[in-house]
Formats: C-alpha cells, structure tokens, sequence
C-alpha cells in the first residue's frame, strides 16, 4: 500500500473515532435535556409564589423599607456581576455568548463611571477572565449538576452579604446576573438581569402591571420583607443555574449534532481520497509493466 | 359556601393544590387558621404543622421549615423551604 492512501486510511480512523465520541456526547446532551428541564420546572411555583408576594409587598413600599428596595443605592461605584458558564467545553456558543453578555454589560457600566466586580460560575467563565489577568472576584468551579440547589444558596448568601456590607471595600450597589435563559429544546437565549435594587423587574414593556391587593401583615411588614427578600435572591438565582444548566445539554446537544455530521462529511471526503489514490496507484503500475512490456519488445530481443 | 384555592410548594416541587375548606399554618407570631374570606394576608412562617382540610374532610398535614404564606381573595399560597410528612422521614 502506497504512502499516500495510507495516509487517508489513518484520517478515516481517526474521523471514525471522533464521530463516535460526538453521537455518544450529543446522546448523553439529549438525555439530559428534558431531566434539567423538569428541574426548571418544579421550581418555578415557588418562584411565582415568591415573585407575587414580592410585587404585591413592593406596591405597598412606601411603607416597607429594605436595602434591596431602594433605587438609589450609590455607595462606591462597584457593581456586580454574576456570569453562569459551564465547566466544560464542547457546548458550541453557549459558554462564549454568556461571557460576551458579560463583557458587553460590562463595559456599559464602566461607560457609567462604575466598577464591575465578577462573580462567576463555571470553569469557563473563570479561566477567561483568568488567562486575562483580571480575575474574578469569587469564581464557583467546578460544580455538580445534582448540586445547583445548594450552589445557588452559597452564592446567594455570598452575594447578599456583598450586597449589605458596610465596609467600603466589599460593598456592592447592584447586582446584575448573566445567565441563559432555556425557552425550548431548540431556543436558548442569554439573558442579562438586574437582581438588586429590585423594581420591576420582570415587567416586559406594553404589559398591564398587576394590581396587587393590600396586604395584612403578620407579624410586621419588615419582619416579612426581610424573611422574603432573600429568600426571592435565592430563588431568582437558582432558577437562573438550572435554566442555564438546561441551556448548556440543549446547546451541547446541537453543537454535537453538528460535529458529527461534519465527521461523515469528512469520513466520506476521505474515502474518495483513498479510493482515487489507490486507483492511481494502480493506474500506475499497469502503466510500468505496459511500458517494461514494450519498451522490452521494441528492442527486439525475445529472451530476457 | 366559598372554598380556599391552596398551592403548598416548597423550592423544587409542588407538595398539595387544590380546594380546601380550611388551612392552618404556624405563622411566625404562633398558629394562623385560614378560612375563606379572610383578609388578603402575608404571613411569614416558623417550624411547625401545616394541616390542610380539603373540601372532602380529607386532611393533609405536614411539618415544615420556615417560608411564607399569602392569602387573597381565596386564593392561598404556602410556601416553604422543607416539607416533610408528619412522623416520618419521607416526603
């Protein structure tokens, strides 16, 4: 076997084991999908609970009084920032548009004159930010899938205690989260939000704002907001990981899919390769003995 | 006569809904009954008994840890960090 086919059979095998490292990716992508997608799901009435309760407390806010109610919170210009990445790659853009929706959000403030502090889930996100030389503030990596719930109660008490703090130094004014929104199976969007100072948050433009009914409130309505409001940071924040989660098994899924359609592709590139260069090769030789034969007959000798 | 609307949920999963002819949570200033009709309330919730009475009779009880509770036109919202049933372990 000629140099030349021997090098394309090696290609073929090396795309034939790829491919079936992607089919087994995207497989395991597809299973986990729908299992994140329920988790998503199962919190989402604590989270309408949460975010009605919020509203209906916040239409009475000027009686209510707490931090993260407050529009005008300017105390030193940092600003936090809380990015969801994945750990691992192989996710096609699904860690790369959460770090530029980062990025974008984060010039923005500094355009304000504010300072970004990085909070950042996910070994992606934290080695971007690392191989830059600005490292992130706090960086959660690497982390389990089965433990979001609990991921999502560190970083929140993380973040609130940042947020209430009165020391200069640790002291941030808003706390924006970038995360990726999981609308289906084919959809995902990243999406950058603003947590604290609360206001309206979710109120999407050309929307009727509930009314919310008075409330009564037991014990006392600061007693309440102050049970509820991190309680709703804590939801918010874990709904947020395990969207995101969602997210990456969709995202992974399709960009597996399209690797291992690229894998045929290259497959079968490299079998018409091999099968012209052994046709050649052949070719040649028949042209060798044709050529001895002749140029053996012109001579005009009948014994070799 | 009116009925309660109840969701009870606790921060991954939905424990009981339905309608219920009374409610009685442990707020945080001790027990809290729910009947229909009752002012629109918002209730922060200690450790003890939650027990649901639905329209049958039928009751539901089960211990809980800390959360919140809302009240409003009927409609009833229980929500808590852990729910676990009265005398064991399981959910």
């Amino acid at each position: 076997m000629g140099a030349q086919q021997r090098v394309y059979k090696q290609r073929i095998r090396s795309a034939q084991g790829m491919k079936k490292i992607f089919k087994a990716q995207e497989m395991i992508a597809a299973a986990r999908i729908s299992k994140a997608h329920a988790r998503v799901r199962a919190t989402t009435p604590y989270a309408e609970a949460i975010t009605t309760a919020i509203g209906s407390v916040a239409t009475n806010s000027d009686e209510i009084d707490h931090p993260f109610l407050q529009s005008k919170r300017d105390v030193n210009g940092r600003v936090g920032i809380l990015l969801i990445t994945s750990d691992r790659g192989m996710a096609g853009a699904y860690s790369p548009n959460a770090i530029r929706g980062a990025e974008q959000l984060a010039n923005l403030l500094r355009d304000q004159g504010k300072t970004p502090v990085m909070y950042v889930v996910g070994r992606k996100g934290d080695s971007y930010y690392r191989f830059r030389n600005r490292e992130p503030h706090r960086s959660w990596t690497p982390y389990k899938e089965a433990e979001l719930p609990e991921l999502g109660r560190e970083i929140a008490k993380v973040v609130t205690e940042d947020l209430l703090s009165e020391d200069l130094e640790q002291h941030i004014d808003e706390l924006y989260v970038v995360g990726t929104q999981f609308e289906s199976r084919f959809q995902q969007r990243t999406k950058s939000v603003r947590l604290v100072p609360m206001g309206v948050v979710d109120a999407d433009p050309g929307q009727v704002r509930p009314s919310y009914p008075l409330y009564a409130f037991t014990p006392d309505p600061d007693t309440v907001m102050e049970q509820l409001i991190p309680r709703y940071v804590e939801a918010r924040i874990i709904n947020i990981l395990l969207q995101s989660m969602a997210s990456e098994h969709a995202s992974r899924q399709r960009a597996m899919k399209t690797a291992t359609d690229n894998a045929e592709t290259q497959i079968n590139k490299f079998t018409r390769l091999a099968n012209s260069a052994r046709q050649a090769e052949i070719t040649q030789e028949i042209t060798e003995i044709v050529g001895g034969a002749d140029a053996l007959s012109g001579s005009g000798r009948s014994e070799r | 006569m009116s009925t309660l609307e109840v969701t009870f949920v606790t921060a991954d999963r939905t424990v009981w809904s339905g309608r219920a002819a009374q409610v009685v949570v442990p707020a945080a200033d001790g027990s809290m009954g729910i009947l229909p009709q009752m002012q629109p309330t918002l209730a922060v919730l200690d450790r003890g008994l939650v027990r649901i009475i639905a329209e049958s009779g039928e009751v539901t009880e089960r211990d809980v840890v800390g959360g919140f509770v809302s009240v409003d036109s009927d409609v009833v919202t229980i929500a808590v960090d852990e729910a676990v049933r009265v005398g064991g372990s399981g959910r």
